[in-house]
């Protein structure tokens, strides 16, 4: 099997609650972010957070993991739609921690049913591969739905 | 509480089709494209799960250390953090490897070191992928 490897990079300057920071993607160059404390925790700012990259990244990966599910059971998607909230709380004694992610999909699927989706959906969620990573710690939470008109 | 969202649509099958995170709670950023075959294969300027990834952790870990840094007296100037994620189809994401090269006045070395490595273990992006088998971490002073 081939290792895939992916890197990015921040540069803070100064402290966490007076500081800032700009993250960029090293391997695709196609983004460069920043990010603040205040951000993160606070209201956004515009400003992105590790929280929302994570939600960006599990969206990405389980949007492929239906796609390839849906393929397995003969029902290739015209399209999906895949909707990821990261949520972080602080939790009495641990500081912040990230507690749950919720994903909301919804697929265009010609001539197929609600329970096909909802097979697809049940695989997906059990091979993404950044589901399995944070079940661990947190607690994941998925619906999937049929497009309107599909 | 924070909640953070991000949206992503894909047409067509996973290796024809492609997908674009489309936007983000912030608008900090999107759309971005994303295809199996940059995700995968060469990136092409594209990104995929495992940059995302990279950089969630990159950012996490740089202010856990910097607010460590502060607690303990000695807060620092500048922080350069790398994370290289490593993603073997079929398995999973396999390793993590942070870096962090740190422009810290008055600590020394050890004590810097406790310091990367208090932050390496208890970030929150760190406890989140906690089940990932290898998380590694270099961290050096300039």
């Amino acid at each position: 099997m081939p290792r895939i490897v992916r890197e990015a990079e921040i540069d803070w300057e100064g402290t966490t609650a007076r500081g800032n920071g700009v993250v960029r993607a090293l391997s695709s160059g196609s983004f460069e972010l920043a990010s603040t404390i205040a951000s993160r925790v606070e209201i956004h700012q515009g400003k992105t957070s590790p929280e929302e990259l994570l939600a960006a990244a599990h969206a990405t990966c389980w949007v492929t993991s239906l796609g390839s599910e849906l393929a397995r059971l003969g029902i290739p998607p015209e399209r999906m739609q895949v909707h990821c909230t990261v949520t972080m709380d602080e939790v009495e004694g641990a500081g912040h921690r990230i507690v749950a992610s919720h994903i909301a999909a919804r697929a265009a699927l010609p001539d197929a049913s609600a329970e096909a989706l909802a097979e697809a959906a049940a695989a997906a969620e059990a091979g993404c591969p950044f589901s399995a990573l944070i079940r661990a710690s947190a607690t994941v939470t998925y619906e999937a739905t049929l497009e309107e008109g599909s | 509480m924070a909640d953070r969202t991000a949206h992503v649509s894909w047409s067509g099958s996973l290796t024809e089709g492609g997908g674009t995170i489309t936007s983000v709670g912030s608008g900090a950023f999107g759309p971005l494209d994303v295809t199996w075959a940059s995700r995968a294969e060469e990136s092409d300027g594209r990104t995929s799960p495992e940059e995302l990834i990279a950089a969630a952790h990159a950012a996490c870990f740089s202010m856990a250390l910097s607010h460590g840094l502060a607690q303990s007296g000695t807060p620092p100037e500048r922080l350069e953090v790398d994370a290289t994620v490593t993603f073997v189809p079929g398995t999973g994401i396999t390793k993590i490897q942070l870096a962090v090269d740190a422009t810290v006045p008055g600590i020394d070395e050890n004590t810097f070191r406790a310091a990367a490595e208090a932050a390496k273990e208890n970030c929150p992006v760190s406890t989140a992928l906690a089940s990932v088998p290898e998380i590694s971490l270099q961290a050096s002073l300039t």
